[in-house]
Formats: C-alpha cells, structure tokens, sequence
C-alpha cells in the first residue's frame, strides 16, 4: 500500500493506493473519493461499546471504514478542517491523539479512548483522548501546519496547539503568568508538556479562530 | 532464558532504533533490566541495575523510567507489577529510589487532590452566588420593566385559561366587586395599574390576578364569604400580587436562571421551552412562600389604608381553615395558599403595628350578590 499525503500543508488529504487484498480503516467521513472497484464496509470502531465511548468521550465517529481492494484501487481521505496531514509508523508503541485529529490507520492499529485526567480537562484540552497502539501506519490531521518537538524536560503549549503526544509525557495545566498577567495577555491557560518524548503541535486553534470570528461578527 | 522471568510491555528511547524509540517487551534479570523492541527480538538493549536512574512521570504520571547515568538508553514501563518486580529483584539496590518515588508523587498527588477540592468548593460557592445573584438581579430588573409588560403576559395567561364567560357588568356579584375594587385602587402601589375585575361562574371558592391588573373572581368566593370585607381581603391580596408584579418575577427568574445556565454550559435550547412553561404554571398553581407573606402584608397596607379592617383578610382565611373539609370548591385557594395559622398570626401582628384609624364597614350589598346567584 502506498499513501501519498498531497497539497501540504494548507489542504492536505491522502491519495492511498491500494493493492490486491490490502485495506486500510479510516475515519467516517474522511473519504472524499475512491476507486468504483474499492470495497468499502463499515462497521463499529472497535466493538458496539468501545464505539459509543469513543463516539461520547472521545469525539469520534460511531463508525470507522475499511477499503479493501480486491485487485487495486485508490481512495482518497481528507479532514473537515484546512491544514496539514502527517504519518507514524507505530512499533508497538502507543501515541495519544486529540479528539478529532485521527484519520486512519492500517488493520495493525487498535484504537481506543484514554481518560486523559482532570488536569487536561482544565486546560482545555479535553477529559479523554484517542489511544493508537500496536504496530503500522496512523495518519491524523491538523488545522494548520503540523510542527513537531522532542521534549527532554519541560516545554510549554498554548491551550488548543497540542495535537498528538507519547505517553511519557506529562500533560499539566498552568497559567502563562501571574494570575493578573495570564488573564490580561491573551495567553491565559497554557499547557506545560513534562517528560521525555514526542509532541505534535498545529499551527492554529480552534479557540484561536473561534474567537477571531466572534471579534468579527 | 528470559522465558523463565515475568515480562512488561513498555518501550525504549535509543538513538540506534529508527526514530529514536520503540515498543518494547521488558524483562528483569537479576542484575539487569532488559528491553526487546517489538516485533520480537529486533534490538535488545539493557541497563545495569546497579547504575539505573529512575523516574516517574508520564502522561499517567504512574510510567517508570530507568535510564543510564548518561541518559543515552531510557526502558519505561506503565505497568502495575513492574515497579513491585523492580523491587524485589533489584534486591534492595532500587529500593531508595523506589521510596523516594513514591513519596514525591504521593505528595504531588494530594497537592493536586487539594486544588481540585478547592477549585470544587468555589465552583460551588460562585453558583450558589450566582443562583441568588441571578434572583436578585432579575428582582430588579422587573422593577425597571414597563407595565406593558405585565399586561402582555397577562393576556396571554388569560386566553390560555379557558374560562366560562365571565358575568354581566350589571350582575349584582359583579357589582360588589367592582366596588371593592374602586374603593381599593387609589391605595394601590402602582398607581398607572389598570385594575379590571371579572366574576366567573364556578362552585371553587377562589380568586387570582394575573400580570397586569386582571383579577379574576369565582362566584364560589362570593356565595361562601361571610361579609363583603372578606372578599375584599382576597381581592387586596390579589391586587398585591400584581403590583408587586410576582407574575413576572417569577417568569425572569426562572429564564433568568436558564439563561445563567446556558451561558455556563453552552448550547441548551430545549430548556427555554421548559423553562417559559414552568413560569405560565408557576402564576396559576401559585407562588412563592414569600410572595404570598408580600402579598398578605401589602394587601393589609392597602386595606388600611382604605379603611378596611385587615382583620377581614385573616377572619376569611380563617373560615376556609375551618371550612376546608366540607366544601369541596375550598381546595382551590387553600392548594395555592398554605400555611394558614401562620399567615392568619402574620396579618393581626401586622395589623397592630400600623397607625389606629377607624375603619368603616362597606358600603356594598353582599346578600344581594349572593340572592342574585342563587
Ligand atoms: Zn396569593
């Protein structure tokens, strides 16, 4: 299987082309276009209960699809928001993706929701959070350009820019100041990413466009 | 030989593996912590125990991590049973580390417990605030409203009723009202209120006043009542009720209290309907506690003021306390107007505590409003 992750960054998708008897499952609503001969079934993500979790705590699909080609094919799979795609390749590692980023993965990928703590509900980014584990290919998406980091350490992340992090770092709440300069900046809550590991940002927010558009209206 | 030992699934951070990490299998000899990346037995790595640093952290805040003194290989694991493993078989070399460990994050952990309480406590304490902010806000907010406002609401209450078609103007029991009514008005609190009064045929012994000034008068009332004044005691209480405009007081504080919860919440569109349906029930199954002593007491003001005796108000409450069980109609004011002794108790102190003036019985014809609906 070959993907190709095309018109990056501002309006990424993936043309995947698939040969004989491979497949790959993918978010929903992510396809936007595909190959007649493609099968496509949908099924539950991962199991009746497991899906209604993820659909209520984690803010995905009730439902994912796989693509099988019995000969060859290509799909196309996109994300509602403009921005960036990118891909990792889990070795049995797990990653923790924001509600919403995940786009798809190949069958080697078990998805699951995490409670993410009360810690990152307060800062904003959400009570749980998409579980990737096991061994393959995952894409998942961005609003915005997707920029990465190794933490060794500490590191600090506007609420709403954390897109994907390993679990061996510690996500905190924390004000940008003092509780008067945090509140009159604009910069208010952030989020202190601890430990050593991989973190995923985007270059944009959604609370960032947001509030941008209620300034304007 | 690692078969013989209990394994852990976590992960390593090594230069030499293709982005710098990967899953890992782990196992505990005795002298040496040992990862296989996955699949099996791609590349082993292995620190000494003798040498191991650990640390806890992690998205979990429960992941171990053991590094080389030079930080070039880190194994972690998440799992319950490794740092139990790591203890036991480290055989005491770990086991400061271990404790150290423990004690910080158990320390970090009820600092923490102690912000989410406290946070808890004012959370709680700012709604509550908020919940008698929202009441007394909306206190005011009706008093600044025009009575336009009332009459509206009023209106709409009043067509959404379904009454029986009220008595002619000339029906004596309209006349006996509409007299205690004029005799009642110049005393009213509000005095742009256009008071307008209709009799209602009905065996239910009860009265109310909508938003506005509409009062509504059953003839049941009227043929139980012992003298006039009785009746103009409901009739001040009532009018009570509209000036001190309980109708739309309980309207905003129910929408302004939605409104505070939609504002809190976000998006909650089904409870404004909800919450516009309670307020039209609230001003026919009755109102607070409160409003009800407001209104006993201003009605008592504006019968003494009109030369009324308030005594009346309290003898008719009175009757219907004694009453309650032989006429069925009586149901229909006492289910909306509890606490009797109490109210009958509040109206005479009350009463003893405004300025003597001789008080002059009515000027109106009460049998002959009774003998006419007979
Ligand atoms: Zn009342």
């Amino acid at each position: 299987m070959d993907v190709e992750i095309r018109n990056r960054p501002s309006f990424a998708n993936m043309l995947v082309s698939l040969d004989p008897d491979d497949s790959i499952i993918a978010e929903a609503d992510a396809m936007a276009s595909m190959s007649a001969d493609v099968q496509m079934s949908t099924r539950w993500n991962g199991g009746m209960m497991r899906a209604i979790a993820r659909r209520i705590l984690g803010g995905e699909s009730l439902f994912v699809n796989e693509f099988t080609a019995e000969s060859a094919g290509e799909v196309v799979l996109t994300q509602p928001f403009p921005g960036d795609i990118v891909c990792l390749e889990l070795k049995g590692n797990t990653m923790y993706l924001q509600p919403g980023a995940f786009i798809a993965c190949e069958p080697g990928v078990t998805l699951g929701v995490g409670w993410a703590g009360v810690r990152s509900f307060i800062s904003g980014e959400g009570l749980f959070r998409l579980k990737v584990s096991g061994h393959g290919r995952i894409w998942f998406g961005a609003y915005g350009a997707i920029f990465t980091r190794e933490v060794e350490g500490e590191y600090i992340v506007d609420t709403g820019h954390l897109v994907a992090y390993e679990p061996t770092v510690a996500i905190r709440v924390g004000l940008a100041g003092g509780i008067f300069s945090s509140f009159f900046s604009g910069e208010g809550v952030i989020t202190r990413v601890k430990g050593q590991g991989k973190i995923y940002m985007q270059s944009r927010s959604f609370g960032g466009l947001a509030a941008w558009t209620n300034a304007h209206l | 030989m690692f078969d013989s030992y209990e394994s852990f699934q976590g992960g390593v951070f090594h230069a030499s593996v293709p982005e710098g990490r990967a899953g890992a299998s782990i196992y505990l000899t005795h002298s040496e912590i040992v990862a296989k990346t996955q699949p099996e037995g791609e590349q082993t790595f292995s620190i000494r125990l003798s040498e191991c640093q650990l640390d806890l952290g992690g998205a979990s805040g429960r992941m171990l991590f053991c590094r080389t003194p030079d930080r070039s290989l880190t194994i972690f694991c998440e799992e319950k049973g490794f740092a139990q493993a790591l203890h036991q078989d480290a055989m005491g070399t770990l086991s400061e580390q271990l404790s150290n460990l423990c004690m910080t994050q158990r320390r970090s952990e009820n600092q923490f417990r102690f912000w989410v309480m406290a946070s808890a406590v004012l959370l709680v304490v700012l709604c509550v605030g908020g919940y008698y902010g929202v009441l007394a806000a909306s206190r005011a907010a009706v008093h600044a409203l025009p009575i336009s406002v009332d009459e509206k609401i009023g209106t709409i209450a009043m067509q959404s009723m379904d009454l029986e078609e009220p008595l002619d103007e000339e029906h004596p029991a309209n006349q006996l009202v509409a007299g205690i009514v004029d005799r009642l008005k110049p005393h009213a609190a509000i005095r742009e209120m256009d008071f307008n009064v209709v009799v209602v045929e009905s065996d239910e012994v009860n009265a109310f006043a909508l938003p506005g000034g509409e009062i509504v008068v059953y003839t049941g009332l009227i043929e139980q009542a012992e003298s006039a004044e009785q009746i103009a005691g409901v009739i001040a209480h009532e009018m009570s009720h509209a000036t001190l405009r309980h109708g739309l007081q309980s309207v905003s504080q129910s929408l302004g209290i939605i409104a505070a919860i939609q504002i809190m919440i976000g998006d909650v569109g089904g409870l404004l309907a909800l919450g516009s349906e309670l307020a039209q029930e609230s001003i026919l199954t009755g109102y607070s506690r409160g409003a009800e002593t407001e209104a006993d007491l201003e009605g008592a003001r504006m019968l003494h003021a009109a030369h009324i005796d308030p005594k009346s108000m309290a003898e008719f409450f009175e009757l219907l306390k004694e009453q309650q069980g032989d006429i069925p109609g009586v149901i229909a004011w006492i289910s909306t107007h509890p606490q009797h002794a109490q109210r009958i108790e509040n109206i005479i102190n009350y009463e003893k505590t405004l300025p003597k003036v001789e008080y002059h019985l009515l000027d109106l014809d009460l049998s002959a409003a009774q003998q006419a609906l007979k």
